[in-house]
């Protein structure tokens, strides 16, 4: 069993901290923007994520593990290359 | 708790009976639309979206004049809060669009989606695909840097080859009489104005045919399940799952703007341009390495011209030329195959454009390479068809069924093997014989001659070897040889 509210809280969570820290970035340098593009892509990818749990959720249909697990681990290579990025 | 969700339903039902988000303007989708290859065309929606977007907050900075085009440009790229970032993200996702505006044309094609009704939804799908290729190439100058003007000079070029009339209509059209600055601005009007309009008002159109015919249904050829035909609310539920799709489309296109931002090349100057070996962006790869070969050089172009606008009219008219009923990629063996070769000649005619700029193609080269590729595209394509036959795969349901489907793959995948490397092998050996018979015997043009037909032997014969055992199989051959059933026992034909 997934915990759907588990995961959608901690996803919803990730969306407003990543937010936060995009207005914190400076936006001139190359550097700065990709920082820029990969927290927006991290949280596109989350809101992504919410939306296909949603759906599937409402539409009584089996929320793929598999799934979940690859767009987690795209989350987190998207954190880990913000690091080569600072 | 309860009080609370109570008062935002209120305020949902206040917003819902004013707006009227719930009123079913649009007709609901079948639930097996919900697939992204059923969407390629709304993700090519969402990348004009953005383009629009960021293509907005760069006009608020550029200027379209030859003296400050550039200037701006470097100016977005230094100076403006996140510009090279803009930039880069409009660049990228122009290129996203022209390929998903390809791709969702060439989904439609093999799932022929355009016939009745819908003949005249290809038709405008095809004005919106020329209509994106004419923003690549009115944007593609903006910059002003030695790249693009060079490579829009070689394209406005090609427009004198065409019949006098029509040169003389689109010259003024798009480059006017007032040299670069009436042509950067002309291509201007026609990228952020004139363009972005037309393109609109085909979408209206389509949306509407679309309204009126509904989602293609899936070309399986086996009754669609009840669960997967049910109906889906176009709000919110369809609205939802696009928005997580446009989601992670963007979320792509934004990873790729980090780890590839854009340089800008230097600026256009005339002196510049004189060292520079002039090629256009990859979409129009093919078209130019077309006009490279060296039959239509000179006053060949007005024919390569007219070739390509030959491939342009089939495509458009296609839905008239293709009248068949069936849909079924089974069933449609010569024009999926001619589809599968137009995506390959498209592929090789880039490549090899982007590998060879401004060098002069020789006839023979290009019918050559060309015509191998057709020939192991289309031979692999016919063998694929020849081994599961026209009807398609029978659906697995057994293992004695999986096992009998993934033989004949096994046999396919042989086929395709062994005709494209016959295919090498005829080309080698047709070399090899050009070269004894033009400069006569030498030792390596024996060993090359040698080679080659030994080689084209070997295939040969596998080839013989494999039908026999497929007949064998089968159990109807007339006559057999020992020599080639080696290691065969009756079992084997169960």
């Amino acid at each position: 069993m997934i915990p759907i509210r588990r995961i959608v809280t901690l996803l919803l969570v990730l969306q407003f901290v990543s937010t936060g820290y995009l207005w914190t970035v400076n936006g001139i340098g190359t550097t700065s923007e990709a920082r820029f593009a990969v927290f927006l892509a991290v949280n596109l990818l989350s809101f992504s994520i919410v939306t296909y749990v949603y759906t599937h959720d409402k539409w009584e249909e089996t929320i793929s593990r598999g799934w979940i697990l690859a767009a987690a681990l795209g989350l987190a290579l998207l954190l880990l290359s913000s690091l080569y990025f600072s | 708790m309860t009080e609370t969700s109570g008062r935002w339903a209120r305020l949902a039902a206040w917003f819902d009976t004013r707006l009227g988000l719930t009123y079913p303007l649009l007709r609901p989708a079948p639930r097996y639309s919900i697939n992204p290859f059923y969407w390629l065309g709304a993700l090519t929606v969402v990348a004009f979206l953005i383009q629009g977007v960021t293509g907005i907050m760069m006009m608020l900075y550029y200027v379209p004049s030859p003296a400050d085009a550039f200037g701006s440009t470097q100016y977005i790229f230094q100076s403006v809060y996140y510009g090279r970032f803009l930039q880069t993200v409009h660049l990228y996702t122009a290129y996203a669009m022209i390929m998903l505006a390809f791709m969702h044309m060439m989904r439609s094609y093999f799932v022929s989606v355009y016939k009745k009704p819908r003949e005249m939804m290809w038709v405008v799908g095809m004005v919106m695909g020329f209509v994106t290729l004419g923003f690549g190439f009115t944007g593609y100058l903006l910059p002003w840097t030695v790249v693009s003007k060079s490579a829009t000079d070689v394209g406005i070029g090609i427009i004198d080859a065409l019949p006098a009339t029509i040169s003389s209509f689109l010259s003024f059209l798009i480059v006017g009489a007032g040299g670069d600055a009436t042509e950067l601005l002309r291509f201007y009007d026609l990228h952020v104005v004139v363009l972005p309009a037309v393109l609109l008002v085909l979408l209206t159109v389509k949306m509407y045919m679309l309204e009126a015919h509904g989602v293609a249904e899936p070309t399986t050829g086996s009754p669609i399940e009840q669960r997967a035909s049910r109906s889906l609310p176009i709000f919110p539920d369809v609205t939802i799952y696009l928005l997580g799709l446009a989601a992670m489309f963007g979320s792509a296109m934004l990873l790729i703007s980090a780890i590839f931002p854009l340089s800008l090349p230097p600026m256009y100057t005339p002196q510049l341009a004189a060292q520079f070996t002039a090629q256009p962006d990859w979409y129009f790869l093919w078209i130019y390495q077309i006009l490279k070969i060296s039959a239509f050089e000179g006053s060949g172009l007005p024919v390569a011209l007219g070739l390509v606008t030959l491939i342009l009219v089939a495509l458009l008219a296609l839905p008239f030329i293709d009248k068949g009923s069936s849909r079924r990629i089974a069933e449609r063996p010569i024009f999926v195959t001619i589809g599968l070769i137009f995506i390959a000649e498209l592929f090789v005619l880039a490549y090899w454009g982007l590998e060879s700029p401004g060098q002069v193609i020789a006839t023979d080269d290009a019918a050559m390479i060309l015509g191998a590729v057709a020939l192991i595209v289309g031979t692999s394509s016919f063998a694929l068809y020849t081994v599961f036959g026209q009807r398609g795969a029978p659906s697995p349901d057994s293992k004695e069924k999986v096992s009998k489907t993934q033989g004949k793959f096994a046999t396919a995948l042989a086929f395709v093997l062994l005709l494209s490397s016959g295919a090498m092998a005829i080309g080698a050996s047709l070399n090899a014989i050009v070269r004894v018979v033009l400069y006569g015997t030498s030792a390596s043009s024996l060993v090359q001659l040698g080679l080659s037909i030994g080689f084209l032997s070997v295939v040969a014969f596998s080839t013989v070897f494999l039908m026999y055992r497929m007949e064998l199989a089968g159990a109807s051959l007339k006559r057999r040889f020992d020599w080639l059933e080696i290691g065969w026992s009756a079992n084997d034909s169960h």
